[in-house]
């Protein structure tokens, strides 16, 4: 215990803290400037000097750590005098524009300066100029008014692990910088202009368009593009996004955000946004009213139930509703339908390792808290990079290496460049094979531990590669390999993070099999890397065809009764098709009718022209969205939803934290649980609710998972798995998986299509944002500098990239970080989706649409 | 071996001299600039790769020290002193001297690329002030014809 | 009194190996091997060593610390940036007795059971680090240095760190941050570098010739050590006199040696027999002195009581013809192109200082401007994150205090 006398008044502290910490936590304020929570502390500012007595100098608060017995002063002439001071020499080469500046309102200078702040200014001396640097698309970057706290540089440095900017020269010619001296080129997360106290660093997005006190309503919601659901506040004006800011301390991301989440609001306010209700007529899709297209919609819907049976109907759900919207629409389906046949994009990856995982691991297995990444003492990550996919996450894994945690990488991280122990490269679409091998270098160091037999049975007839075969066909050595086994078995505690690459290709359930066979003999934590904002919400709510809300299997009776009594209705108890069977059921003609919620399989589900023709077959599509997608253009009704800022509701994380959205734009139209009750109603269902919460209600009923859960627990923070239900992790499955086949390694010299999950984009939404555009703006293709070499091309170059399923025309990019059989196209642009290249196969065990090695050509195209 | 290949030996060799990498930092900035003439962004780019430290980092660093050459200067370098000791026993009226004699300003570099001046704090010269350093080399007690002599030897 | 540092530099290969061991060189390193660490470490805490870098830190007290801190590995760092303007006493055992100094640090990281150690040496200084390079070849080649010095199963490695010119880098957070790799900005203390210094390891920053003086106390002991020189902080010193007397160069002499007896006896008296008017006794940092205090002893403890510091025993003479505030001037453009921009105080109140006395200089003075100095240096003197930007509001304060009239003249 350390007691601290402050201004007269005695604080006792249980912990080390600075003379700031332990004056805020007396309510004591004490003005900073360098100083901010979460960065290292710097101390050069030297606005919160104190008086300490037996010290003879003052003394920065913010840096100076409490003794016992100690007695500070905060407030004196002299400090007063000093502080006058330092705001001073501040002012002194500052060009006091505020009326000018973006920043005023919010200037912690200007509020600085009004409390403690000299009148007038003694400086006569021309002042150091620096012209206002508008080089970079997203950032504007004013030296003048810079008063060198480094807070930017620390937080892109320290926390961000990004390392874009510097502080350049030395003394009062100290600015900051990046390498370039104009445009960035950096992550873009933002995070430097969000602790920048001043109009130093800006985003153009406001340029102009933003001051402080004219904003009407801050929200709190959650981030619409990721699953990590990072916490963050909508700034409304006149129903107008203005900013998007994190909060200090909240949320599962403390106060940082992402590129996407920081800069991708823009799509809400997006001109091509979708207002009226469409009906197809003559084959056009015209205006109609809401009812119009309501009734068309329940009325097809009846009918071909009536003629066909519910069989013939599916559903598509979205990752990026809400719970409330995903829980009515399986509700819709398994009551008012009667059918099973429900899935979402979730299925491409999240939703079939998850139940893989899952039921060798007990429920729960997949949610860990993101924070713990940090205390682990290994991070093994295979299948994405997590600083793209799920970037808050990423920063987790940064910040593990940075404390000296072992991190290991399988695959194309860049950005974990320079965070990891090791990076494996194996030789493409060889990386289940590689784990294979690595389980084989596991099993010699570390036992089974015994808690699962069946699935340890399981293991030991697992036919294993031994390190030599993996030095031939991975193209990783025995030593990469047994090293990587070693680093990783001889510490207690192992983070697995799981990305889509791994889960998506050939012998997705082999693969998922070894993850698991994995994970259980380290006791790792496992963390699926979630593309969508509600993956895991989707599949908490029953989007699945066999699973009920709260993750119950459909087989079991008694799961059905519970929901049935509530619903007040049958359910089938036959399990439903999948994503991509139920595609191709529309292919074959036996289904008949598709409705799809917030999802756009014809971009986002390979083999487009597959996809095209199975949709183009159907009796009936109905699409609700918020844009003309490919797949709405399809559609016989097309319902405009609301977007993300427009309405409540709860997204559940990849931690399962579930969260709440909240409504900050006001917009004509309906949610689209509130179009599926209408739909519901006109069928006879029924759909007792006036708002999201009314929705969380039922849930509350229905999930076990949910059970009792309100808003006003998420709201106290009540928030994460096993909510108020029942407990977790029971039931220790044996992991069923497909034949295990040695797979054949690509030929080396060829190449092969790989999608980049881009740190910019996530497709349909963020190219709808002039931001991330201004970022990244045009489809490429990256290769290796060595690739590009062998076929005599250089960046800039047009190609053609060519598949069995067609081409698209691209301009070269290099990145020497890509291996060399690689070729990188993202699935964002128009008409320039990777997905249009790829075809696929379905794992026999978990119905991922498993994409195999796509061999592709490129070729440079002379004239066009 | 070429250039590049022997640079990188030579940047292996500093880098045994420290427990970590990052500490090699000052020494290869001299390295680059030695090879690449001054610390032009392709220089600053080739260390960052060499040592795996961040550009910007690497920028940040190389802008805080006087003595790495941020622009491209004269085949000889003038550095000369004019910190007190040496300023009380003229170091500026040879400033002023090579400006009119040379046309050499501070900071800058002569027509014919010959020379660039840049003016010192303390060398560790201060008893047998004036002094300056010519590249590597170090002279004292100057005067303007003794000036004159010594750049004779630079061509 | 026999000298120690400067010892055998008329010989133009003083800095050869044999040479050194011709007139005693590594002698003391082997005695020292024989002693235990602890010994050696009570043996400089006894003598009363004081840092010669400037601040005069006990070096037996700030050993103890670094060697009763229980991690390893620990460091040994030489500062040899010598920038303290008016400072060159270091250059001639770099240059020319670079083995007094390696012997000394051997004897330091035997004692200190420090394995590794660095030479931060001035960028601006070519010469000695060849002289250093070599010199360390041959120390590793005579087994002086090495895994197994003197085959007496201990181990010192030294290297030559070269600094790009940075005043600042004298600090000796500083130093460690660029001996690092790193923009050399001072960090926060605590942690001590004795307990947190280079690569996060404790770490012991001693001055050329603080390490320099090892040999020779290992050599004749404690006891016989303390008697040279003051009392209170003993020792043969290095006094390094430029401006305006006759004979200006390093001068070894018994701590304590009055400033007057420096300048008049050792010196040869202001040049051309002109008057004195004011000496600046430690460096550019330490505070201007008129000539009726030249009778204090340079020391570390009696040059504070007479309203100056020792620093570095840089002794700036400036006879009658010397424009003070002209000095003051180039002092402060000192400071402004030094400052590391940090803190603000330094950062911003250098330049302004420097622009004022720029005006007054160029005969454009205000009235007020001299309290303005005074006002503008009291903001920083005391609030700065280092010393440096204190140096930098004392130059002002004591250029005034001592001269004010003068500044007064230049704005009439
Ligand atoms: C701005 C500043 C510059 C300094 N420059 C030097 C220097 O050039 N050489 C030096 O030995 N000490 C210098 N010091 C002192 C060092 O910080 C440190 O006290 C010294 O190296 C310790 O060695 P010592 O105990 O042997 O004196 C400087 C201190 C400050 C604040
Ligand atoms: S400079 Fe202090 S002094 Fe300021 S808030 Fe920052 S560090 Fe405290
Ligand atoms: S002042 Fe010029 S060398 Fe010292």
């Amino acid at each position: 215990m350390i007691t601290v006398t402050i201004n007269g008044k005695g604080i006792k502290l249980e912990k080390p803290a600075t003379v700031l910490e332990a004056a805020r936590i007396a309510g004591i304020k004490i003005p900073t400037l360098c100083y901010h929570e979460g960065l290292e502390l710097y101390g050069g500012c030297r606005l919160c000097m104190v008086e300490v007595e037996k010290m003879p100098k003052l003394q920065t608060a913010c840096t100076l750590y409490v003794t016992d017995g100690m007695v500070v002063r905060t407030e004196s002439e002299q400090i007063t005098k000093a502080r006058r001071g330092v705001l001073e020499f501040l002012l002194i080469n500052h060009p006091l524009d505020c009326p000018y500046c973006d920043k005023a309102g919010e200037c912690e200078l200007q509020d600085l300066v009004m409390k403690y702040g000299p009148t007038t200014g003694r400086f006569e001396e021309g002042k150091r100029k620096h012209p206002e640097s508008f080089d970079d698309p997203i950032i504007v970057r004013n030296m003048e008014r810079c008063v060198v706290c480094t807070r930017c540089v620390r937080m892109c440095d320290g926390v961000q692990g990004a390392s874009a900017i510097a502080v350049t020269n030395r003394g009062s010619h100290s600015f900051i910088e990046p390498f370039s001296s104009g445009e960035y080129n950096c992550e873009y997360c933002g995070n430097c202009l969000a602790v920048c106290p001043v109009g130093a660093i800006m985003s153009r997005l406001h340029r102009h368009a933003y001051r402080a006190w004219q904003v009407e309503q801050e929200v709190n919601t959650v981030c619409s593009y990721c699953g990590v659901g990072c916490s963050m506040v909508l700034q409304v004006r006149e129903d107008t996004i203005k900013r998007v800011i994190p909060k200090i301390g909240l949320g599962v991301n403390k106060g940082l955000l992402c590129a996407r989440g920081r800069f991708g609001y823009e799509y809400v306010g997006s001109h091509e946004r979708l207002s009226s209700p469409l009906v197809k007529k003559n084959g056009k899709l015209e205006p109609a009213t809401w009812d119009e297209a309501l009734t068309t919609v329940a009325n097809r819907l009846k009918e071909i139930k009536e003629r066909f049976g519910g069989e013939a109907i599916a559903g598509v759900a979205s990752p990026r509703c809400t719970n409330e919207d995903n829980y009515v629409f399986q509700k819709l389906f398994r009551a008012g339908l009667g059918s099973n046949n429900i899935d979402s994009s979730a299925r491409l990856g999240y939703a079939g390792a998850q139940k893989y995982l899952e039921g060798i691991l007990g429920q729960g297995a997949t949610a860990n808290i993101i924070s713990g990444i940090v205390n682990s003492e290994g991070v093994f990550i295979i299948g994405g990079d997590p600083t793209h996919i799920n970037p808050i996450l990423g920063i987790q894994v940064r910040a593990a290496f940075r404390k000296g945690v072992r991190v290991i990488t399988v695959g194309y991280t860049p950005g974990l460049e320079r965070f990891r122990t090791a990076g494996l490269l194996p030789y493409p679409y060889t990386e289940g094979m590689l784990l294979s091998g690595l389980l084989e270098e596991l099993l010699k160091i570390k036992s089974l531990p015994g808690g699962n037999k069946a699935f340890e049975a399981k293991i030991n007839e697992f036919k294993r590669l031994s390190a030599g075969d993996i030095e031939k066909v991975c193209n990783i050595t025995k030593e990469e390999l047994s090293q990587a086994a070693k680093a990783l078995s001889d510490i207690s505690s192992v983070s697995m993070v799981i990305g889509r690459d791994i889960i998506q290709c050939t012998g997705a359930s082999t693969n998922l099999f070894l993850l698991a066979a994995i994970a259980y003999i380290l006791d790792a934590r496992v963390y699926l890397l979630s593309e969508r904002p509600n993956e895991q919400g989707l599949i908490d709510m029953g989007c699945l065809p066999d699973t009920l809300p709260g993750g119950r299997p459909l087989e079991i009776g008694s799961f059905r009764k519970r929901d049935e009594d509530v619903w007040d209705c049958q359910i089938p108890s036959k399990e439903g098709m999948t994503l991509m069977e139920i595609i191709e059921s529309a292919n074959t003609g036996s289904i008949k009718a598709i409705y799809v919620m917030g999802e756009n399989p014809v971009y986002n589900l390979p083999d487009t022209n597959f996809v095209k023709n199975a949709l183009e077959r159907l009796g009936f599509l109905v699409v609700h969205d918020i844009f003309m997608t490919e797949t709405a253009a399809m559609a016989d009704v097309v319902l405009p939803s609301l977007s993300w800022a427009e309405k409540d509701g709860t997204y559940t994380n990849l931690e399962r934290r579930i969260q709440r959205l909240r409504k900050a734009i006001n917009r004509q139209g309906m949610e689209d649980w509130r179009i599926l009750s209408e739909v519901g109603k006109k069928i006879g269902l029924k759909m007792p609710y006036n708002s999201a919460e009314d929705v969380m209600t039922e849930i509350s009923m229905v999930s076990p998972l949910h059970a009792g859960l309100t808003y006003e627990d998420i709201e106290r923070g009540l928030d994460q798995w096993p909510y108020k239900g029942e407990p977790l992790r029971q039931g220790l499955g044996v992991g069923d998986r497909g034949p295990v086949k040695i797979q054949m390694p690509g030929h080396k010299g060829r190449l092969y299509l790989s999608i980049e999950k881009p740190l910019f984009h996530s497709g349909t939404l963020s190219r709808r944002a002039q931001a991330l555009n201004s970022i990244y703006p045009e489809p490429v293709v990256k290769i290796n500098p060595e690739t590009a070499k062998k076929f005599g091309l250089k960046d800039g170059d047009i190609v053609a990239v060519t598949s069995s399923k067609g081409n698209l025309i691209l301009p070269v990019r290099t990145d020497k970080l890509i291996g060399e059989s690689i070729v990188l196209v993202t699935n964002t642009f128009k008409g320039k989706g990777a997905m249009s290249l790829l075809s696929y196969k379905l794992d026999p065990i978990t119905k991922i649409p498993c994409i195999d090695a796509v061999e592709v050509t490129i070729e440079k195209v002379v004239n066009i | 071996m070429n250039r590049t290949d022997e640079l990188i030996k030579e940047i292996q060799e500093v880098k045994k001299s420290y427990p970590k990498t990052k500490a090699a930092l000052l020494p290869v900035l001299y390295l680059a600039q030695r090879e690449f003439g001054w610390l032009r962004p392709e220089a600053l780019e080739f260390v960052s790769e060499a040592l795996d430290i961040p550009k910007a980092t690497v920028k940040g660093v190389a802008t805080f020290y006087a003595m790495y050459k941020h622009k491209l200067m004269g085949r000889h370098l003038i550095q000369l002193c004019t910190n007190v000791s040496c300023m009380i026993f003229g170091a500026e009226r040879l400033v002023d001297f090579l400006k009119n004699k040379y046309g050499l300003e501070v900071g800058g570099t002569t027509a014919d690329g010959r020379f660039s001046l840049v003016i010192m704090e303390c060398i560790g010269a201060c008893g047998t002030a004036p002094a300056m350093l010519v590249n590597d080399d170090f002279y004292e007690n100057l005067t303007e014809k003794y000036i004159e002599e010594i750049l004779e030897k630079y061509k | 009194m026999e000298r120690v540092l400067l010892k055998n530099i008329e010989n133009p290969n003083s800095a050869d190996i044999d040479e050194y061991m011709k007139v005693g060189g590594y002698r003391s390193l082997p005695k020292a091997l024989d002693m235990q660490p602890r010994d050696i470490i009570d043996e400089v805490k006894k003598s009363g060593l004081k840092g010669r870098g400037g601040a005069g830190f006990p070096a037996g007290m700030k050993w103890t610390f670094a060697s009763a801190d229980p991690k390893f590995p620990k460091y040994l760092l030489c500062n040899a940036d010598e920038g303290e303007p008016g400072t060159f006493k270091d250059r001639p055992i770099l240059e020319k007795n670079p083995h007094l100094l390696i012997e000394g640090m051997a004897i330091s990281g035997y004692a200190l059971q420090a394995e590794y150690g660095y030479i931060y040496l001035r960028g601006e200084y070519p010469d000695a680090k060849h002289a250093l390079k070599k010199a360390i070849k041959q120390a590793y080649e005579k087994g002086f240095l090495g895994d197994n010095i003197l085959g007496k199963g201990v181990k010192f490695h030294l290297a030559v760190h070269q600094g790009a010119g940075a005043y600042i880098c004298g600090e000796e957070t500083a130093l460690i941050e660029s001996l690092e790799g790193g923009r050399g900005q001072p960090r926060i203390k605590p942690p001590f570098p004795v307990n947190v210094g280079v690569f996060s390891a404790p770490t012991i920053v001693n001055n050329v010739e603080t390490l320099a003086n090892l040999p020779y106390l290992i050599e004749i002991g404690a006891d016989a050590y303390s008697k040279i020189g003051s009392p209170d902080c003993p020792g043969p010193k290095l006094y390094c006199v430029s401006g305006h007397v006759e004979k200006p160069g390093v001068y070894e002499l018994p701590m304590g040696t009055t400033l007057r007896d420096i300048i008049y006896t050792h010196c040869g008296g202001i040049r051309g027999g002109k008057k004195l008017k004011a000496v600046i006794p430690g460096g550019i940092s330490t505070p201007v002195l008129p000539p009726d205090k030249i009778d204090c002893p340079m020391d570390f403890v009696n040059m504070p009581k007479h309203g100056s510091m020792l620093g570095s025993g840089a002794v700036m003479v400036f006879d009658e013809t010397v424009c003070l505030v002209k000095v003051c001037y180039r002092a402060l453009k000192f400071f402004e192109h030094e400052s590391c921009g940090k803190c603000t105080p330094c950062r911003e109140g250098t330049g302004w200082l420097r622009s004022i006395l720029d005006r007054i200089e160029r005969g454009e003075g205000r009235e007020g401007d001299i309290d303005m100095l005074l006002d503008v240096a009291g903001n920083m003197f005391g609030k700065t994150f280092c010393p440096l930007g204190d140096g930098a509001a004392s130059v002002v304060q004591n250029f005034i205090k001592h001269f004010r009239p003068e500044f007064e003249e230049h704005i009439k």
